[in-house]
């Protein structure tokens, strides 16, 4: 595509072009983000990514989605992202807005998005300047049917990126607010492993400051038996074992299921390893019986990728307790040449689950 | 006061008779009962009347026609209804503040902040007065005003509490949390229903298991019981309407339930019935009741322990267990089977003819060749051991 066919092309992308020609032009738009270098291409023509985003708020529907299409698709080019900021505040508003149709789409763009760091930081910008904050995120996720048009299950992908900024996790974890509480209760919602994997993200970057442990752990947060709550299967306990687990897992049904996604029941099973990198942290997550859900999972899960985070969390729980000054496994300073070989290790350890299910296509939140 | 001690004093007395009796001044408080009346006068009453008669308080009722004053505005009636029930809130007099808050709304003033207060007040009282229903509709109506007035969603976020509406009482708090991310009072309210909430869902899944378990124990009974052939008879129910068979099942609960015995067929872990036996001696209009009667055990083995030692009633010496007889009646041909002393319980049951009512085998035991017996078997047919 040479500059006078560009520009030509662009023409059409407008708002004010006839509907007919408007459509072909953006379907044909769209056709080229499907591909990486159609994608690469357009990252480099702002000019394009402008005509796009203006056409995500076009009369026609069909041209609205598929203008969010090629949107979507872009965003997951990092190259269009300084392009797509211009979008951020509009695109916010809109997930926002309860009424809008087209939000679960606008906010798979802000999912994609966020992905990177840069435009992560950007996005939360927008959102504190233009769109009531991330407590207007967290509302809208908590509310059920916030927007009877649209599911808005990508709100969760996009927390869990979200808090991968200190400032978000700040939020977060504000004491004299109630936002972590009220995610709690979807590491169980059995709707949809967007939402699910959203908040078990988010929790998970939420423990990586051992600082917030103990307050996530007491109960004013109460946070052990949302993560092991998924994970836990039908099985009957002995009453001595029963009595010890919290609440919430105590006297399950016979048709209680496991969360079906490894990729969440692996990030849970890493979010509980995290809490117990100090001592206290230990104890209290061996006195609420976690080992007796880890022992049902252990002879249930059949994935090598969780199996292996179940074990490791298995060890720290039944083994004993590291020496002075090693408590804190978060702090404990590892030397450069062991933890070259335990790179080395894990490094082979991925390599040989690759190559027993198949490559991975997830991307990492 | 002085006293009437002698004539010689009758002077004096006379004097002071003069600031007795009938020559007071007008209106002046009698001394017997001016505390009464001292306490009369609005401005040194220490408690107003719950109702002011005019008749009888004529002060005060002219006192509350100058504040509710019929020429006021709807607006200045209700303020002071208002006023008059915080006072009464203040005292902690909940029921005459809800009055009072009553009577404000029933201005139907203009003012809708008023009206917001007086709903918003009114569901104050009524919550300390633990009417938490009503307290919840004053709050939904000043909400209904004034959508984001925090007072009115605390307050109704405790009612839900009270009600053990948890999933409710979060969601309130939530909503109030919207206008003020951080009152302390919903945070805690929420921690306060969630963990209530999850507490009751514990108990709801512990319920539903227990039941569950009792329907699995039971539903072997019977299987255990429909294996062995054994027929459960269908049972009259009050109306004196047979119910039908399927329904036979029921009296074994029917049994348990309304029997002060309380005992009931169980089935042990080696999947063998125990039952509750009665034997009935009607020579004596006398009973006895074996509560685990072992299926596989005889008849006989009972006996012998039972008649080890003859019984008082016994009289006449005679009922020792080699001398005795076993029967049941089929009540529905009215006719008698005999049954062998050696056989075992099970093969009892399993008898063509014979029915279990209400979850208990009945057998009666006559002694051999007894007179009684052939009278008692009166015109019935009776199957003889052959």
């Amino acid at each position: 595509m040479d500059e006078q066919q560009a520009q030509e092309l662009l023409a059409f992308l407008h708002p004010e072009t006839r509907l007919d020609l408007k459509g072909h032009a953006t379907q044909y738009v769209m056709g080229l983000t499907g591909g990486p270098e159609g994608r690469q291409l357009l990252a480099t023509r702002p000019d394009f990514v402008e005509a796009l985003l203006a056409l995500t708020g076009d009369a026609s529907g069909a041209v609205a989605k598929d203008a969010y299409r090629a949107v979507i698709n872009l965003a997951s080019e990092p190259g269009a992202h300084q392009a797509l900021k211009k979008g951020l505040p509009t695109l916010l508003q809109r997930v926002l807005d309860p009424g809008y149709p087209l939000a679960d789409q606008a906010c798979a763009v802000l999912s994609n998005l966020s992905r990177e760091e840069a435009s992560c930081r950007d996005l939360l910008v927008a959102l504190q300047q233009e769109a009531g904050g991330l407590a207007a995120v967290v509302d809208a996720f908590c509310t059920e049917g916030f927007n009877a048009k649209a599911s808005l299950h990508y709100l969760g992908p996009l927390l869990s990126n979200l808090s991968q900024l200190p400032q978000a996790r700040g939020f977060l974890l504000d004491r004299s607010r109630c936002v972590v509480q009220r995610l709690l209760p979807y590491t169980q919602s059995s709707g949809s492993s967007l939402r699910r994997g959203g908040v078990v993200g988010t929790l998970r970057n939420c423990c990586f400051d051992y600082g917030h442990h103990k307050w996530l752990l007491s109960d004013q947060v109460d946070l052990l038996p949302f993560l092991l709550l998924p994970l836990a299967g039908p099985e009957e306990f002995p009453e001595d074992e029963m009595e010890r687990l919290p609440l919430d897992l105590q006297y399950l049904p016979p048709e209680k299921q496991r969360e079906p996604d490894p990729d969440i029941r692996k990030m849970l099973l890493e979010t509980v390893l995290l809490l117990t990198a100090t001592k206290p942290g230990r104890q209290l997550v061996r006195e609420r019986g976690a080992y007796f859900i880890l022992r049902e999972l252990h002879k249930w899960e059949a994935d090598p990728g969780v199996l292996a985070a179940c074990e490791k969390l298995i060890l720290v729980l039944i083994g004993e307790e590291p020496g002075p000054g090693m408590e804190n496994l978060l702090e404990v300073e590892v030397p450069a040449e062991v933890e070259e070989q335990l790179q080395r290790l894990d490094r082979e350890e991925e390599e040989r689950q690759q190559a027993a299910s198949g490559s991975d296509d997830r991307q990492a939140v | 006061m002085a006293e009437n001690e002698g004539d010689h004093e009758a002077d004096l007395d006379a004097f002071l008779d003069k600031f007795r009796g009938p020559e007071r001044y007008e209106r002046a408080f009698s001394p017997e009962t001016w505390e009464q009346e001292f306490e009369k006068i609005p401005m040194f009453m220490k408690k107003a009347p719950s109702e002011i008669d005019p008749e009888q308080n004529p002060d005060l009722a002219c006192l509350q026609s100058i504040i509710f004053d019929e020429e006021q505005t709807l607006e200045e009636q209700a303020k002071t209804y208002k006023n008059e029930g915080n006072d009464y809130f203040k005292e902690k007099d909940y029921k005459k503040a809800v009055i009072s808050y009553t009577e404000g709304l029933n201005k139907k003033c203009s003012d809708q902040e008023l009206n917001v207060v007086l709903h918003t007040n009114r569901a104050a009282a009524q919550f300390y007065l633990g009417n938490y229903r009503s307290a919840l509709s004053d709050v939904i109506a000043a909400r209904k005003l004034k959508s984001n007035h925090l007072k009115a969603v605390v307050r109704g976020a405790l009612c839900h509490l009270e009600l053990q509406h948890f999933s409710e009482a979060m969601m309130w708090c939530e909503e109030g949390l919207r206008i003020d991310p951080k009152e302390k009072k919903l945070l805690e309210t929420r921690a306060k229903a969630d963990r209530l909430k999850r507490t009751k869902e514990r108990d709801l899944r512990k319920a539903r298991l227990q039941e569950k378990k009792e329907q699995a124990q039971k539903d072997s009974l019977f299987k255990a019981i429909e294996d062995r052939n054994i027929k459960l008879s269908p049972v009259s129910s009050k109306d004196g309407n047979v119910i039908s068979a399927s329904l036979a099942e029921m009296s074994l609960d029917g049994f348990n339930s309304e029997s002060a015995i309380g005992a009931k067929v169980c089935l042990d872990e080696n999947g063998s019935l125990s039952w509750p036996v009665l034997f009935l001696y009607p020579e004596h209009g006398q009973s006895d009741l074996i509560s685990a009667f072992h299926e596989e055990s005889r008849f006989i083995e009972h006996l012998m322990v039972m008649f080890e030692e003859l019984p008082p009633w016994d009289t006449e010496r005679k009922y020792y267990p080699s001398q005795l007889e076993l029967y049941y009646e089929d009540e529905e041909r009215e006719e008698i089977y005999q049954i062998c002393t050696q056989s075992t319980l099970l093969q009892a049951l399993q008898h063509q003819r014979y029915f279990v009512k209400a979850g208990t085998p009945i057998f009666f035991i006559l002694v051999k060749l007894a007179p009684f017996s052939k009278n008692y078997f009166g015109g019935k047919k009776v199957h003889w051991l052959k």
